[in-house]
């Protein structure tokens, strides 16, 4: 059972339209590791989000979750949207915007003896992402990092074993990023499965444990220098690549036109 | 203790436990409206349920019937309408505008009786009798057991629908349950507020509480005793001025509002890290 992967994708294919956005994709990410999923715009990073949570069906191929269908494995998987998409309501403080996801899937109303246990949650998780001094604030006083740490802790009151980050680090500056993958990086020791997708590998390069990347319809899952090379990039994108290395952050060109490709920016 | 000079009549009485009652139910469920930035959509609802109304009053049937008709059908439409809020904003506007089309199409057929056009959209609240008291009640006590029941998906849905979605919350299901519980809340509150007036008592509480606390519980709290507060204090204020009561409510409402706006706290922007 220990060896078991958390999930085990076998040549899936998925997609909403006539057209599947990826085809013949296989990896497994197992308990407590730390997956970059990597690829440009467009390539179907929510797509494979959407289709791990069950809400886009599998064409092609076996998908489990925790050895289950992902539609069966839901309560085990926390999404994590991008907090500039949120349209939630600015007045509320940081800990009433964590604990409304606490057995938010139950009907009715917490009842008062329950209060205990969801505010140790809470408390638990606000500690894990560093944001017991947010917890008074209001949301519309916090940075785009401090919400995206709200956001992660929020994902982490019903005690997921995996955690899907989608874009985080969309539209924050250095400091604020490394402190999101420093967050992320501690949910992994505490053995939770962290899927991070981004555009740009270089700022999860210290803490990635295998690179899923995703162009032209294909995806690939390895070791980082077993993905992020002029090969397995060339045979994704069906053109010539060179990657570049330079002081252990990594550089993609389209090797026929000599321009720095969408993999940075 | 003696009662009051102004709860001796019995239309003064209905008027409190109406208003009251509404006061309760409209700015609970209101403040879930603020939350999720529905506003206009609780505008267009209460404003729809007039057109229901005036059809109802044309063919001879009951008035609240056509109300509850319309404004329940008006907020399938606005639910069916697009997924989110600001693309529905469009939709809500094209519904609201046919309804209020509808509205003075039968007003204009049914000339008779021009007043009852009045009530239902400046409110009559001294108008209310015993059998309303009871339509009202029912319907409160429904709407409130309604909210109660979808307590906890809504509040996530509200806060955070794509996590919601994907923890296999039925978030297009709530939004619409919430929307025919706001619905029947505004058909109830219409004759007694009126339509155009409705804000009064679904929005303007609420959004005072928002910007005075941070916190669910205690909002929700502040939000009664604060629809409480503008209610009963418009009917006082009514009965011994002598003006039109929903115009004392709406004038208290829109005093809280102006003064939540100057005094709120630690809602300052920041741009740091």
């Amino acid at each position: 059972m220990a060896d078991e992967p958390l999930i085990r994708a076998q040549r899936i294919a998925a997609g909403k339209g006539a057209a599947s956005v990826f085809e013949a994709l296989s990896f497994d990410i197992a308990p407590g590791s730390f997956t970059a999923l990597v690829g440009p715009n467009g390539a179907g990073k929510t797509s494979l989000f959407e289709t791990l949570l069950g809400l886009v069906p599998l064409r092609a191929g076996e998908l489990t979750v925790m050895g289950e269908r992902p539609r069966r494995a839901r309560r085990y998987v926390a999404y994590v949207p991008q907090a500039s998409k949120l349209l939630h309501d600015d007045a509320l403080i940081g800990r009433e915007f964590v604990s409304a996801a606490y057995h938010a899937h139950r009907w009715g109303m917490p009842l008062p003896f329950g209060r205990s246990h969801q505010s140790q949650a809470v408390d638990e998780a606000l500690e894990t992402v560093e944001a017991r001094d947010l917890a008074r604030r209001r949301l519309s006083t916090l940075s785009g990092g401090q919400r995206q740490r709200l956001l992660i802790a929020q994902a982490l009151v019903n005690d997921p074993s995996l955690i899907l980050l989608d874009e985080p680090l969309s539209q924050l500056d250095p400091a604020a990023r490394d402190r999101v993958v420093s967050v992320a990086d501690v949910l992994t020791r505490r053995g939770i499965a962290v899927i991070f997708s981004t555009h740009d590998v270089n700022p999860v390069l210290r803490v990635c444990d295998q690179v899923l990347y995703l162009a032209g319809g294909r995806g690939r899952a390895g070791r980082v220098d077993e993905i992020i090379c002029d090969r397995t990039l060339s045979e994704l994108y069906g053109t010539p690549m060179r990657v570049i290395s330079e002081e252990g952050r990594r550089f993609v060109f389209e090797g026929s036109k000599r321009r720095l490709q969408a993999v940075g920016q | 203790m003696t009662v009051p000079e102004f709860l001796r009549y019995d239309f003064m009485q209905n008027a409190f436990l109406a208003t009251t009652i509404i006061a309760v139910m409209g700015s609970l469920v209101g403040y879930f409206v603020v939350l999720r930035r529905q506003a206009f959509g609780s505008h267009a609802l209460s404003n729809i349920g007039f057109a229901g109304a005036a059809g109802a009053s044309l063919i001879g049937a009951e008035p609240m019937v056509g109300l509850l008709v319309f404004v329940l059908g008006a907020a399938l439409l606005m639910a069916w309408s697009g997924r989110n809020v600001s693309e529905r904003d469009v939709s809500v506007g094209m519904i609201l505008m046919f309804s209020l089309g509808l509205g003075a199409l039968f007003i204009n057929l049914y000339s008779a009786n021009a007043n009852a056009a009045i009530g239902i959209l400046f409110g009559s609240v001294f108008g209310i009798d015993a059998s309303q008291i009871r339509w009202i009640t029912i319907t409160s006590l429904v709407v409130l057991a309604g909210l109660v029941a979808i307590f906890r998906p809504l509040r996530f849905a509200s806060l955070n629908p794509d996590a919601a979605r994907a923890r296999g919350i039925p978030v297009s299901l709530i939004d619409t349950l919430f929307l025919l519980l706001l619905g029947a809340a505004s058909a109830i509150a219409v004759p007694v507020i009126g339509a155009l007036l409705s804000f009064a008592i679904f929005i303007g509480p609420a959004s005072a509480a928002q910007a005075w606390s941070g916190r669910i519980g205690v909002g929700l709290a502040l939000t009664v005793l604060l629809s409480l507060g503008e209610s009963w204090g418009g009917l006082v204020i009514s009965y011994y001025a002598n003006l039109p009561a929903s115009s004392c409510i709406a004038g208290l409402s829109f005093g809280l509002y102006a003064l939540s706006r100057l005094t709120r706290h630690g809602v300052s922007t920041s741009t740091s890290h």
